[in-house]
């Protein structure tokens, strides 16, 4: 093989036995959730493979947040996403909650809420909750965010489980107006175009 | 960026007839009404099966096309060039990560994902086993691959499947960014030197055969393209997508000065639609089938990285692990 790249020329022998690959060599999936702009709700973007939370983290920033949409980004666990049933049409997701035998547990957590209210869109975060278990959360939320519009979705989410930003860790994004360089409106090539233009026709 | 073109072809029409008949009939009327499908509800097993190979097709696409320009960085002319294109390539893999994950949600593994790219049983954009000898074809990509791309992208953003629309979204904001960037290489070239328009015009000439390959053969109008046409997975014929790329980019090159290598190449006043000469679709299947000049290369470096980023997924994977001295 002869490439115009010598870096392509150097690399070692390609692999001939190529193994499929064991389950997990990608690792496993961690939500990731941004914030669009300071003082709105984070809403969830998307995943990344990490293997661990920590890791997500950052795998999250390079994946997410290289441009200015974002002021704060977190992530959890794709397992410690409590998903209720997906409504239809004009019903209400609260009211597909199954009534479950009232847990009373001395320990309580506090978890996140997430309402998805449109088809296609994302699940934006509405607001926190105490409760001892994943479906007395989502019973507690109904009493506290349900309303006249139906909600698609619920997601319910331990705050301890979410890796969050700290607030000292915020000047990760601090650089980015400098990053002018990965902004469309940094190329403008309009006025050398036009002077070239206008020189052609004059030529002709 | 990415490869449309997408053939359908090689799939039974009949599986259809296996699918529960009301099932189908509401998915069809969720679509029917504009309504988005989520990995969560009943889907037709045809329609799974084109969007994970569409979709991952895509995410092979961005990943490989990384590497023709990739390979132009260290060589872009200027500090502010090398910035943008390291910028651009960060980007485009950034994109396939996008794309793994909405395919990921119909059910294909990561792992089987990358395995199928590296052994050749995917296919990912056939325009990406050409190679960039020169800084022009770097711009050329970066310009017209990409403006190609982007009116894929478009229309497939408008499609059915919830995940898939949402990556695209993203992917589509940051395009915008690419195609300036090219945009802008391109008037810089143009405005040059005659060795610069020289070098611009030898790179049209190179590249305009895998452009008008890029968006695939003419459909066969099928039943069976027609059903994912109705459920919105293929958003527009590939001649449809090719008409609108000439009618947006052409205009652009000849405003340069440039000249496009095909004499039989104008807008055809009456029917509104560009002729062109056919191009040689047997080359096409050559090239898709590993006969390229730069297949070989491309799946390479990916096996090689894979391999070369294992012992880096193997650390990770058990962060606490850590040294212990021997005993004795």
């Amino acid at each position: 093989m002869k490439s115009l790249d010598p870096r392509v020329n150097r690399l070692p022998e390609t692999p001939k036995d190529i193994v499929p690959k064991a389950p997990l060599d990608q690792f496993g999936t961690f939500e990731v959730f941004v914030q669009p702009k300071e003082g709105k709700p984070f809403q969830h973007e998307g995943i990344v493979h990490a293997p661990e939370l920590e890791m997500a983290y950052v795998l999250a920033k390079e994946a997410f947040t290289r441009r200015f949409t974002c002021t704060s980004l977190y992530v959890v666990d794709t397992r410690s996403v409590f998903v209720s049933p997906l409504a239809e049409g004009t019903t209400n997701a609260y009211d597909l909650l199954e009534q479950k035998q009232e847990q009373h547990s001395i320990s309580e957590d506090t978890f996140e809420i997430y309402h998805l209210l449109k088809r296609g869109k994302q699940h934006v975060h509405i607001g926190t909750v105490k409760a001892s278990t994943p479906d007395a959360a989502m019973q507690q939320a109904k009493t506290m965010f349900n309303t006249s519009t139906p909600v698609m979705n619920i997601w319910a989410i331990r705050t301890k489980d979410i890796r969050f930003t700290e607030e000292s860790e915020k000047d990760l994004w601090g650089t980015l107006p400098e990053k002018k360089f990965r902004d469309a409106a940094s190329y403008k090539g309009g006025d050398k175009l036009k002077t070239f233009l206008e020189r052609n026709s004059q030529a002709l | 960026m990415y490869g449309g073109g997408n053939t359908f072809e090689g799939i039974k029409t009949d599986s259809l007839a296996q699918e529960d008949p009301i099932k189908l009939a509401e998915f069809e009327a969720r679509i029917a009404r504009g309504e988005k499908i989520e990995p969560a509800d009943w889907m037709p097993a045809l329609y799974r099966k084109q969007l994970i190979r569409m979709i991952e097709q895509h995410a092979h696409s961005e990943i490989i096309g990384a590497l023709p320009e990739g390979t132009w960085i260290t060589r872009a002319p200027g500090f502010k060039r090398k910035l943008a294109l390291m910028a651009k390539v960060q980007d485009e893999v950034g994109h396939a990560q996008l794309l793994y994950s909405a395919a990921e949600t119909l059910g294909k593994t990561r792992e089987e994902m990358i395995h199928d790219l590296i052994t050749g049983k995917s296919k990912y954009s056939n325009i990406f086993n050409y190679p960039a000898f020169t800084w022009a074809d770097a711009c050329f990509i970066s310009w017209l691959v990409d403006a190609g791309a982007i009116v894929n992208q478009l229309a497939n953003a408008k499609g059915s499947y919830g995940p898939y629309c949402r990556a695209l979204d993203r992917i589509c904001a940051e395009e915008s960014f690419h195609l300036k960037y090219g945009h802008h290489c391109v008037i810089f070239l143009a405005t040059g030197t005659q060795k610069q328009r020289d070098m611009f015009q030898e790179a049209i000439n190179r590249w305009w055969a895998p452009m008008m390959h890029f968006f695939g053969p003419a459909d066969k109008i099928s039943a069976h393209t027609q059903v994912l046409m109705n459920w919105k997975v293929k958003m527009a014929t590939n001649d449809d997508t090719r008409n609108q790329f000439l009618d947006m980019y052409v205009p652009k090159i000849w405003e340069l000065g440039f000249t496009i290598p095909d004499p039989a190449l104008k807008k055809n006043t009456d029917t509104g639609r560009w002729d062109y000469t056919e191009p040689d679709w047997e080359e096409f299947k050559r090239v898709i089938n590993g006969g390229g000049p730069c297949n070989e290369e491309r799946l390479a470096v990916r096996r090689i990285a894979e391999e070369r980023g294992k012992w880096v997924r193997e650390a990770l994977r058990s962060p606490k692990a850590s040294y212990v001295m021997p005993l004795a």
